[in-house]
């Protein structure tokens, strides 16, 4: 049972470090420190020893990340971790195939988002009028769309409002 | 992240860029500014199919002033948007010089006399529902679409996910031609047609 206890300790400390660690370069949390992480997760160790531990723990993830490793992948990279010289233990293993099992769709999709740097449709609301005034004669008492997209980028939106009233093009 | 709303000619107050707009109307003597203004008003009545940017910019060229078509499109966002705020709100003209406070207050005297003036002329015909929607909306021309495959990228070596691009082609307000462009996802893009098979069936049964 003692022999345990630190065990589920460390496992614990490792998955918070992984979430501090997908906080800061995934799901854009500023403010993730080194400091904070030590302090919170691992109070007890070395600066020197820790920045190792992160540097470590860090490499990892984004090379799981970054190949969007599936399971078979994810086993085989991890073994290869574990018999490498300074590599990682079986339980750090453990913990980091656990946490990317849960996390691995979350952190595709910002993955995807931060490579999507032009506009994208962020919201699109639509009405359908009865013309009854026209800049044109011939669409005098047509059914009209009006459109309203809203088109952005890092947080920024614009909104644009269109008139519909030929569909041929898109069916 | 704060967000910031452009917005082109849709129903609110939020500021576009006032503040150099003003600034390149201070450029237009009164009688130019005013044939600018009676011309868009022409165009929010339905009289004339647009405002010919090209041509106005040569004639005042002539006339002594330089301006670009990009920068008269600006003034001519500006004041189809102030037309159109008093036709929805049912502004007299001196509410209209006095009721949007500092939005006015940024422009030149002369030139919210001429725009009051013109109102006050003229407004009435544009207080209808219809007249008011014309008002602000551009008009799709054409769509074209592009179906791509995100590979890699610098911070991931395995995207691969597909991805829709599509740019609208709007006559705007000004009658000049805009390229508009953006992206979606499959799943985005799914519900993107949905959206208008829904207004294609609704259009039919009207």
């Amino acid at each position: 049972m003692a022999a345990e206890q630190p065990q589920r300790e460390g496992s614990k400390a490792l998955s918070g470090l992984l979430s501090g660690i997908a906080q800061a370069a995934y799901y854009g949390h500023a403010g993730i420190t080194e400091e904070l992480l030590r302090g919170q997760l691992y109070p007890e160790a070395a600066p020197h020893e820790f920045r190792a531990l992160l540097a470590k723990m860090s490499g990892v993830l984004k090379s799981v990340a970054s190949a969007d490793m599936d399971l078979n992948q994810l086993e085989a990279f991890l073994t290869a971790q574990t018999k490498k010289q300074g590599g990682i233990t079986a339980d750090q293993a453990a913990v980091i195939a656990n946490f990317w099992k849960n996390h691995r769709t979350k952190i595709r999709e910002s993955l995807i988002n931060q490579s999507r740097w032009d506009n994208t449709l962020k919201n699109m609301n639509w009405r359908v009028d009865l013309k009854s005034q026209s800049r044109h004669i011939d669409q005098i008492n047509t059914p009209v769309a009006i459109v309203e997209m809203e088109l952005g980028k890092n947080g920024q939106s614009q909104f644009f409002f269109f008139l519909q009233d030929f569909f041929f093009f898109l069916f | 992240m704060a967000a910031k709303a452009a917005v082109l000619g849709a129903p609110s107050l939020e500021p576009f860029d006032f503040g150099s707009t003003a600034a390149i109307i201070k450029l237009l003597p009164k009688d130019l500014f005013a044939e600018l203004c009676e011309r868009i008003m022409q165009h929010l009545r339905c009289l004339i199919p647009g405002v010919n940017t090209v041509e106005l910019c040569q004639r005042f060229q002539t006339a002594g002033v330089e301006m670009n078509v990009a920068d008269l499109a600006k003034i001519i966002n500006v004041v189809s948007f102030l037309f159109s705020t008093a036709a929805k709100n049912n502004l007299s003209a001196e509410e209209l010089s006095t009721g949007l406070g500092n939005v006015i207050s940024m422009l030149p005297k002369h030139a919210v006399q001429v725009i009051c003036h013109i109102w006050n002329e003229q407004g009435k015909s544009i207080m209808s529902e219809d007249a008011r929607n014309m008002a602000t909306v551009g008009q799709i021309i054409d769509i074209q679409w592009k179906l791509g495959m995100a590979v890699s990228s610098d911070s991931c070596r395995s995207l691969k996910y597909p991805y829709v691009t599509m740019t609208l082609k709007v006559a705007e307000l000004s009658g000049q031609i805009m390229s508009r462009s953006f992206e979606m996802t499959i799943p985005q893009f799914q519900d993107f047609f949905r959206h208008f098979k829904e207004m294609a069936a609704v259009l039919e049964t009207v």
